[in-house]
């Protein structure tokens, strides 16, 4: 009797937090991403930030070790190929001084080369994504700087992705192979439209709604189309052409996009303050 | 008793920080270990159906407090997970060495792709890929090579609690 009463409490809790998940989830879900889980969720990741940084400091140097002792063989490849650029960097050192002047001012004028006119706040990558049911990174700057949910994240490559969460330390971006990723597109060569999503780690971007009849060339960039209710600012590259091939009765073509950006190695990234325009009809 | 839930917190915070920090520079085959998960299940084992669902609920929600995807998804199959370990393994006292291995491994399994699942009913796109079972065979091997430290430090902060129940039954 005792241990069937205690199972039957042991099910009543079981149901009990189970209710309680199901409240949260529906709460937040319904929520649009606004209201109390938000608040909850801002708060622990600036309460955690701090820890963080601190681990971060502590297992760098460690993460470097091992990623060393992995690569062994690249590295003593690498090694070689570096002494053989030391040496040919000897040679011409003598002559670089101007060369250093030159680069110098070459840095003060650097600037995107794409959404010029936007202003924008350079991030350093802290964290990436403890869930591999989402790829996405943190940054080590929060709203005090202007970034708001929705902005575009770029590097001076291409497109990254786009802000989905903001706190006062950290904002935590989505990268653009998330398959919750969807970015409107536009082929340089043909000028024709269509849709690029997200389709998981490391895989090819498709796109949607390319006609029939565009010709579609291998290796073409892709930029933002920047069309009205987008949420990027038009001109950004995107990636570029992998493959494009049309099916028998197919009414679009199957094409498939690499991003320009390395998201393995992201380091700084740069958020675009820019919001869509409100008024589109 | 006090003892005990001052215990709980403290292995929440080790687990969460070795996972927001360590273990997400580490990606195998694009996948990576979960051990919130591991969490629940190892709390299943030392602790039977009762402390599996309470250490994978406070697991889960802590964890979601850090993903995108919506609140209280993890704590939802995590919390069904180690409940669910723990009535399988509940009765099994002096178990040989491997048992509690395996069994993390099949629950570390099942969790990812529960996750998966409950994801996709409530609207995650892009879940349930080929490269899913990647993931579920990535975190099931981490999660059973290290299921004999996180046992250990379970056992330790269970412990107490255990002394506890016995004293009330």
């Amino acid at each position: 009797m005792a241990v069937y009463r205690r199972s039957t409490r042991h099910r009543f809790l079981l149901v009990l937090l189970v209710l309680t998940s199901i409240t949260v989830i529906t709460l937040d879900v319904r929520g649009g991403g606004g209201g109390a889980m938000e608040s909850v969720r801002r708060a622990a990741r600036d309460a955690f930030a701090p820890v963080q940084s601190a681990a971060d400091d502590v297992i760098s140097p460690v993460d470097d070790f091992f990623g060393g002792l992995f690569r062994y063989g690249h590295l003593k490849a690498e090694n070689a190929r570096l002494r053989r650029q030391l040496a040919d960097a000897r040679g011409k050192a003598n002559g670089a001084s101007s060369a250093d002047r030159e680069r110098d001012e070459l840095l003060a004028l650097q600037k995107l080369t794409f959404a010029g006119d936007v202003p924008a706040v350079a991030a350093r990558v802290v964290a990436t994504s403890p869930s591999n049911f989402q790829l996405t990174v943190e940054i080590d700057k929060g709203l005090p700087t202007g970034i708001q949910k929705g902005m575009p994240v770029v590097t001076g490559a291409g497109l990254v992705g786009r802000v989905v969460a903001v706190s006062q330390e950290r904002a935590t971006i989505l990268l653009l192979t998330d398959p919750a990723f969807n970015v409107g597109i536009r082929l340089s060569g043909s000028g024709d439209v269509g849709v690029a999503r997200g389709n998981g780690v490391r895989q090819p971007l498709p796109v949607d709604l390319v006609d029939v009849g565009t010709k579609v060339t291998g290796g073409e960039v892709v930029e933002t189309s920047g069309l009205q209710g987008s949420v990027f600012p038009p001109g950004i590259p995107v990636g570029k052409v992998r493959a494009a091939k049309v099916q028998p009765g197919s009414l679009q073509q199957e094409v498939s996009i690499d991003p320009l950006v390395d998201l393995s190695r992201l380091d700084f990234v740069k958020v675009l303050i820019w919001q869509p325009k409100a008024d589109t009809p | 008793m006090n003892n005990a839930r001052a215990k709980v917190p403290l292995i929440l915070l080790i687990f969460l920080v070795v996972e927001l920090t360590v273990l997400d520079h580490l990606r195998v085959f694009g996948a990576g270990p979960d051990i919130m998960l591991l969490l629940a299940v190892v709390a299943g084992i030392v602790g039977g159906p009762r402390v599996g669902a309470l250490y994978g609920f406070a697991a889960g929600i802590v964890l979601d407090l850090f993903l995108e995807t919506p609140m209280g998804l993890s704590a939802l199959v995590f919390c069904i997970v180690g409940y669910a370990v723990g009535s399988i393994q509940g009765g099994v006292l002096r178990a040989a060495w491997w048992i509690p291995v395996v069994t993390t491994f099949v629950a570390s399994v099942a969790g990812v792709l529960a996750y998966a699942l409950t994801a996709t009913v409530v609207g995650q796109p892009g879940l349930v890929t080929p490269h899913l079972f990647v993931v579920a065979a990535v975190v099931g091997v981490f999660n059973a090579v290290v299921s004999p430290f996180a046992l250990r430090l379970v056992r330790w902060a269970v412990a107490d609690i255990e002394r506890a129940e016995r004293a009330y039954a």
